[in-house]
């Protein structure tokens, strides 16, 4: 295979993939197939949409360079430029169908106006620079159809207006990007939250515009086999890390200026991410291309645009989703499949850019076309319509099946994610607030029992009777929720928690201030709870705890009533206190049937019907 | 009159009949736990709920109704906006699932249905319909203690410095939500230290939306520069090419 053909065959193999995650996207929706949530309500796919703005930043930097200031020499690598930044664009929209929770809904933005939002800017930059991107580009493929030659040549004498336009559009744009984040100083972190966040990101835009012309002609150079225009693409270099220096003193005088330096040296990984992101942004490229030798060689480009293209494509995920400062302790990581549906749009975006290559005249000469064997006989005979076979699987067919083997694996991924979202986050619960009457659900299912708490809480002794039917909670939490331990009505379940008492946030113990270390390490021939909790369970509860299990709940609430009823039946001579029916009798008999069918329907058991009235 | 909603979290006695009330009224699904919710209670199924704040007190969490909200001057198709009474309420039909609100709120109050294919934000619209009609909030009617109620803001304002006086002990002396990012609707006297209410950085007075104002009023202009400056240095530049062209050309 060729380079181009392996390289294709990859990309195939990605985008089918992301297929298949597309569909479950639409399907189940953004909460099975994102880590997305309230508390971090945009991630990854916010950090690509603000990369592919500024990676396709090469399209404006280049034609200001070429029609704005006329630099000649550039004008054959110009139509690549614009090519990458289009279909750059192109992949921006794509990833806002995917992020957007209503994206059938995206041209509200064009009838519903806001002009305090900069997410309004934004929209309306990507629209308008979209569109003079196509008009920009247009004349390229034009030139292979006869037809189009009029609407071509009114474009080409339209061009510098265009490419005005396109250079003011992307100016807002790639400013307003930072403009977005200026509303959040609450949320993104110190080392880059600034009022000056459009600058930084227009200048850092403009040197990775650069940049990224450097990578993209290298890029295609390998996989064409082409010559690389080096000593066009060193003067690029040259303009760009005065840019890149220039940036970074911006940034951290910035910072200083603000008095924010002192994160610059706080441990943790945003201080890590910042120095990384100006190693990658401006050290790395800077010292490459300031060193005329390595400004001038292959690899020396290759490793600024490089490291260049990273280190912005990182700041700009930062921006997007990683440096922001949590609520408490939730950590956002992204899906695999937030990671697959953003790898495949890459993927398909590079596709359209190899096809355009090949098919259109980009350069003086256009590429041979990999796939097409000019010996090889017409696969379909459209007059017999016969299939004619074809010797070996390669092109069309192998990209095909790679696509739908990829698709295939997708969707058997898919099944397998937890499709409702159920999971375990802890659900606080309070101080315990008594009441006359508990709705007891313990299935959940809408079925319960009306237990009279007000009179049996009386009856066992008033408030020194809790610990009668009520065991401890989990030791030193004050929020841990009801299923944590009732996570099963009919099994016992563990009362201690091991990683809590294991970890340095909490207990800090060792291995052997449990176990024994010359006994297996097993939770029967461990130390027991009360060993170091003296007063774990208080005086005169009835519910102990033994080998860390708590019983069942079904158990503990059987066990409890039933046990003395039996006996205060067999005292008193009134048995049906023993029975089942006599708390599970007939469905919501004792309170008001509407309302508590209301209150069923919205999950909440408690009732308080002596309060409610006051 | 500017609807609000004065808590006093000393009073609260944590029954919870003011969620129940909100979601009885505003016909919100039952409730299970969910990987996306946040550990506060507020979900897209529960636009208030009860937290545990600072010392064991009981504090009512729900949209604060800012007077200049961050969402507002955040949503780029204006599906969120401040009505005239103060509430700050939510056209479904408008949204197109950006979440940029959810990102803008100094309070992290928004809510997503992440658990649908056709989701929605959600958070308290004050009862808005019901205001209209007259009425007040559902949850300051369930209140068995009063502990929330609804008023005209100034005079909730008076209500709490009265409070405040009359008992200075049992207070921490502020009224939150006066002043901070420009004001809220909501306001709480409490014992208890309420900044955790508010996401990251203790909060300034000044509202939130001022800081995008000075970099969109600038959009105008700068495009406007912009273009005018890329124009004049291509005439500039091509004039200079012409003439170096004649002077060769002698």
């Amino acid at each position: 295979m060729t380079r181009v053909r392996r390289l294709k065959f990859i990309l195939w193999l990605v985008a089918g993939l992301a297929a298949a995650v597309a569909v479950a996207r639409f399907v189940y929706g953004l909460g099975v197939t994102t880590n997305l949530s309230d508390a971090t309500p945009w991630g990854l796919w916010v950090g690509f949409d603000l990369s592919a703005v500024a990676v396709a930043a090469g399209g404006f930097v280049l034609t200001a360079t070429v029609y704005i200031f006329k630099l000649e020499r550039f004008h054959k690598i110009v139509r690549l430029g614009v090519l990458a930044a289009f279909v750059l664009y192109l992949s921006f929209v794509a990833i806002l169908l995917f992020e957007l929770g209503l994206p059938w809904r995206i041209w509200h933005m064009v009838v519903y106006w806001n002009v305090h939002s900069p997410l309004f800017e934004v929209g309306w930059c990507v629209m308008l620079y979209t569109g003079v991107l196509v008009l920009e580009f247009f004349p390229t493929p034009a030139e292979e159809f006869p037809r189009l030659a009029k609407l071509r040549a009114l474009l080409i004498k339209a061009r510098m207006p265009l490419v005005i336009l396109g250079i003011g559009l992307s100016t807002m744009h790639q400013s307003s990007l930072g403009s977005l984040f200026l509303i959040m100083p609450y949320r993104l972190h110190p080392l880059w939250y600034t009022p000056i966040l459009p600058l930084l990101f227009l200048i850092s835009a403009i040197a990775l515009g650069l940049l990224m012309v450097i990578f993209e002609n290298h890029f295609t150079a390998y996989f064409f086999r082409r010559e690389p225009e080096t000593a066009t693409l060193a003067d690029l270099g040259g303009a760009a890390r005065w840019l890149l220096v220039s940036y970074a003193i911006i940034r951290l005088g910035d910072l200083a200026l603000r008095g924010s330096s002192r994160y610059l040296a706080a441990p943790g990984w945003p201080a890590m991410l910042f120095w990384l992101e100006i190693a990658t942004i401006t050290v790395v490229p800077a010292v490459l291309l300031s060193l005329p030798r390595l400004r001038r060689s292959v690899q020396g480009q290759w490793l600024a645009a490089s490291a260049g293209v990273f280190g912005v494509v990182l700041n700009r995920v930062d921006v997007g989703g990683l440096a922001h400062l949590g609520h408490g302790n939730e950590l956002y990581v992204p899906a695999w499949t937030e990671i697959v549906i953003s790898a495949g749009i890459v993927a398909a975006a590079a596709l359209a850019f190899l096809f355009v290559i090949e098919r259109f005249r980009i350069w003086e000469q256009r590429p041979a076309d990999p796939d097409a064997d000019p010996a090889a006989l017409p696969k379909f005979d459209r007059v017999g319509t016969t299939w004619l076979g074809e010797p070996a699987i390669a092109g069309r067919t192998v990209y095909s099946l790679a696509f739908v083997a990829a698709a295939a694996v997708g969707f058997a991924l898919i099944e397998s994610q937890p499709v409702d979202g159920r999971g375990i986050v802890p659900q606080p619960v309070h101080r315990a607030r008594g009441g006359d009457t508990l709705w007891i659900d313990g299935n959940l299912n809408g079925y319960g029992v009306a237990f009279p708490h007000a009179k049996i809480e009386a009856r066992l002794g008033g408030e020194a009777s809790c610990v009668k039917c009520h065991h401890m909670n989990v030791p030193r939490d004050r929020n841990s929720g009801c299923y944590e331990c009732h996570r099963d009505m009919y099994l016992t379940t563990d009362a201690s928690r091991h990683d809590w008492h294991a970890s340095p946030d909490g207990g800090r113990l060792a291995c052997r201030d449990c176990h024994d270390s010359s006994r297996p390490r097993t939770a029967l021939v461990s130390k027991k709870c009360d060993y170091c909790h003296k007063n774990l369970v208080p005086q005169g509860a009835t519910i102990q705890v033994k080998n860390y299990k708590s019983v069942g709940y079904v158990q503990a609430m059987h066990a409890l009533c039933i046990d003395c009823h039996v006996n205060l039946a067999k005292q008193t001579g009134k048995p049906e206190f023993a029975r089942c029916a006599t708390c599970h009798k007939e469905r919501r008999a004792r309170v008001d049937a509407p309302e508590l069918a209301e209150r069923e329907r919205i999950g909440r058991g408690m009732l308080l019907p002596a309060v409610a009235k006051r | 009159m500017k609807a609000a909603i004065l808590t006093d979290t000393t009073k609260c006695i944590g029954c919870n009949e003011c969620v129940i009330a909100c979601k009885k009224i505003n016909h919100l699904p039952a409730d299970a736990p969910r990987r996306w919710d946040r550990d506060d209670g507020l979900s897209a199924r529960n636009w208030t709920s009860i937290v545990e704040g600072p010392g064991h007190s009981l504090v009512r969490k729900q949209c604060r109704h800012c007077a200049e909200p961050a969402c507002v001057s955040a949503c780029p198709v204006g599906a969120l906006t401040k009505s005239a009474n103060g509430a700050v309420i939510y056209d479904s039909s408008k949204c197109m699932g950006c979440r940029y609100c959810m990102m803008a709120c100094p309070y992290g109050i928004p809510r997503y249905e992440w658990d649908q294919a056709v989701p929605y934000l959600r958070k308290c619209i004050l009862c808005n319909d019901r205001l209209q009609a007259g009425g007040r909030p559902a949850c300051t009617e369930a209140c068995p203690s009063k502990a929330t109620i609804f008023g005209d803001r100034d005079a909730l304002l008076a209500e709490a410095h009265r409070r405040i006086e009359a008992s200075p002990g049992a207070y921490d002396g502020k009224v939150w939500g006066e002043t901070e990012l420009g004001g809220t609707s909501v306001l709480y006297v409490s014992k208890a230290d309420l900044s955790f209410l508010a996401t990251g950085e203790p909060l300034g007075a000044t509202p939130v939306p001022n800081t995008t104002s000075l970099a969109m009023d600038a959009v105008p202009f700068a495009f406007t520069g912009v273009v005018a400056a890329m124009a004049g240095v291509s005439w500039v530049i091509e004039r200079r090419m012409k003439r170096e062209e004649e002077g060769s050309d002698d």
